[in-house]
């Protein structure tokens, strides 16, 4: 009983099996200060895989839902945070689910305080990692498209453009639906690079249906801007706009506005493009990315009759490609397919 | 029951406390025969000032002892006086003075003392001197017995912290360490699953991308292979139309060509071409003629009408008449 406890703003923690559920029954009992610091030493605690699904699996997530309109925002912070750590694991994920969580969550979405939105928007960029919560978050997509043309903060702009790709991968109708294109179109071309990674890749998500590649093409800026990222410095975020221009090329007018743009001579600079620091594992690994996405472009843009005498030109290159020794399987087999399309007569 | 006088307990403090009700001293009195009881209550004790030592003496407000003291001094009392009945009833006195006789007290010792109860008393006063303080007691130093020995405890030999912090340090250590391996252990592995799921992923995309471009490509086809096979069918239902018009043309234009004399011939049969003069003869006057012819004709029909009638009447009458002449004469002959 020596007294005073060591860090006042955590609660102390019982013993062993003990622990979770009594932080958890002192934080429906206990005042605004003591549920405070019981949260903050859940959140320490959670990070340990065996608390976590003793707290998963006790079912005390359906009493959480009181927790969240507390009057206390940093209450509520804290409350999102320790949803956002549950969340990291599949278990945590399906629990969340299954506890019927979602709408009071998506209540704090409007919430005064920028930390608790900020967790509120990490546990949703969790959750979308699982297809049924994807699926579960589908509804929620035009009120994330809506906060991200509000939403100034960079950190909370990637985690909503991360929660709207996993989304849109699984269905893109109401992204597309919510004009998504042209919000993502004016994204691509912000100063940070992370956010045009993120960007371009919910454009890939988004322009997988018909729907989407048509709307990418009408909208009349996004495509130059794309052709644009294409010199970027940065490989993913070329990678990620190359597979744009991919998804785009497969309907006939996409090729044409590409072609008019003359996309053909900057994809084969980025084919022929050898870096000095190739030989390390990841880098090699994001250039197979690029080129994947570069030779299937390659091969949409050959079946048009303007693409295909362009291509023609420059068929050796391909067939060199093809025949290196470093390249693997992927890159062989898209090399030959381009090929093949391209010395295709009708 | 009275409480216990004296009180030695743990304090929550951990320290050891005592504490005893003040007691007064035993009443040790030879001359005193009244015998008090052996417990001196210093609320009675004559010797103990109570009250201002400045003012008149006022009764004390608790001047009554406890109910329950008050009873126990009597209950003593009472003891004292049984015991002491006791003791009489068993000590052996000296037996009654025969008659005639009475026993007195008498001194037997050498010099005769005057007894009586009233005991001489004389006030004396006195009064300490002014102390001196206390000299210090000299330290007792007993005389020395047995051997020296000394020993001294110098720095660092019970406690060497930094033998000491070794085992400490190393768990610490150890422990820390553990836990960050584990914890990048677990980073690498979730990196390694992040890695190969983008990597899925990609591949994902390109296959997508692929199957689409294959379905594309085919529906391209499909719709270019329609369009030519509905061209086609326009050419061939354009050819078969020019066709049936050429024929009809050639046959219109047959048909056409024996029309306008036909024509003509049917109009001059049919009278549309005509002679005025004769379309009016045969108009005007050919009917009015007709007409004259027709009533004269007529005429003559009815002179004849009647003529025949005229005739028909006659030849009745004659008839008649030679009917009657008939019978007549029949009659007439028979």
């Amino acid at each position: 009983m020596a007294g005073a406890l060591t860090d006042p703003t955590r609660a102390p923690v019982a013993f062993g099996r003990r622990a979770v559920p009594q932080l958890f029954g002192e934080l429906l009992r206990a005042g605004a200060a003591a549920r405070l610091r019981a949260l903050t030493s859940l959140c320490d605690l959670v990070h340990e895989p065996e608390r976590l699904h003793q707290a998963v699996t006790g079912g005390y997530l359906k009493q959480l839902k009181v927790l969240f309109r507390d009057e206390d925002p940093s209450v509520r912070a804290k409350i999102c945070e320790l949803l956002h750590l549950l969340t990291s694991h599949s278990i945590g994920r399906q629990a969340v689910l299954a506890s019927s969580l979602l709408p009071p969550l998506c209540q704090l979405l409007d919430d005064s305080s920028f930390s608790c939105r900020r967790n509120v928007h990490q546990v949703l960029s969790h959750l979308a990692l699982l297809p049924a919560g994807a699926e579960a978050l589908l509804s929620l997509v035009p009120k994330l498209m809506l906060k991200l043309t509000k939403e100034e903060d960079e950190e909370v702009q990637l985690l909503l453009l991360s929660t709207l790709t996993h989304c849109s991968r699984l269905d893109a109708l109401p992204g597309l639906a919510s004009d998504g294109v042209s919000l993502l179109g004016r994204k691509l071309s912000h100063r940070s690079s992370i956010i045009r990674r993120d960007a371009a890749a919910a454009m890939m998500a988004l322009s997988v249906p018909m729907d989407g590649k048509r709307q990418v093409c009408e909208d009349a800026e996004v495509l130059p801007v794309l052709v644009g990222l294409l010199q970027d410095k940065d490989v993913e975020v070329q990678a990620n706009a190359a597979g744009v221009i991919m998804n785009t090329v497969i309907i006939t007018t996409g090729k044409q506005r590409c072609l008019d743009l003359d996309v053909l001579p900057v994809l084969l600079g980025l084919l022929s493009e050898k870096h000095g620091d190739d030989d390390e594992e990841e880098m090699k690994k994001r250039r197979k990315a690029l080129i994947m996405y570069v030779l299937r472009a390659l091969t949409s843009l050959a079946e048009a009759p303007n693409g295909r005498r362009l291509l023609l030109e420059q068929l050796p290159l391909l067939e060199k490609k093809a025949e290196a020794a470093e390249v693997d399987q992927d890159i062989r087999r898209a090399t030959q397919t381009a090929i093949q399309v391209i010395t295709w007569t009708p | 029951k009275m409480a216990f006088a004296s009180h030695s307990h743990r304090d929550p403090s951990g320290t050891y406390t005592f504490s005893s009700r003040p007691r007064a001293v035993e009443n040790r009195s030879k001359h005193s025969e009244t015998t008090k009881r052996h417990y001196g209550n210093i609320m009675y004790d004559r010797r103990v000032v109570r009250g201002n030592t400045y003012a008149k003496h006022i009764l004390p407000t608790t001047a009554q002892p406890d109910p329950a003291e008050i009873r126990r001094q009597q209950a003593n009392r009472r003891r004292a006086i049984a015991r002491k009945q006791a003791r009489e009833q068993f000590r052996p006195n000296t037996p009654e003075a025969l008659e005639g006789r009475k026993h007195t007290d008498v001194q037997t010792e050498l010099y005769l003392e005057e007894l009586s109860n009233i005991i001489a008393t004389t006030d004396i006063e006195c009064q300490t001197d002014p102390f001196l303080d206390r000299p210090a007691t000299p330290l007792f130093i007993p005389a020395k017995s047995g051997k020296d020995v000394e020993t001294q405890i110098e720095e660092g030999e019970l406690f060497d912290f930094d033998i000491e912090v070794q085992p400490v340090l190393e768990v610490l250590v150890g422990k820390t360490i553990e836990q960050s391996l584990l914890e990048v252990m677990e980073e690498e592995e979730l990196a390694c699953l992040k890695a190969q799921q983008r990597a899925f992923e990609e591949l994902r995309n390109n296959e997508l991308a692929e199957v689409q471009r294959l379905q594309e490509m085919e529906r391209r086809h499909n719709e270019e292979k329609e369009r030519r096979i509905a061209q086609q069918r326009e050419v061939l239902r354009k050819e078969k139309e020019i066709a049936e018009k050429i024929a009809a043309r050639a046959y219109t234009q047959q048909y056409l060509a024996g029309l306008l004399p036909a024509v003509f011939t049917s109009l001059r049969r049919h009278g549309y071409f005509y002679n005025p003069v004769e379309k009016d003869i045969e108009t005007n006057f050919f009917p009015w003629l007709m007409d004259e012819v027709n009533n004269r004709v007529e005429r003559r029909y009815t002179a004849r009408e009647i003529l025949d009638t005229m005739i028909y009447d006659v030849t009745q009458k004659r008839l008649e008449r030679f009917n009657e002449e008939e019978t007549q004469p029949e009659k007439s002959d028979s």
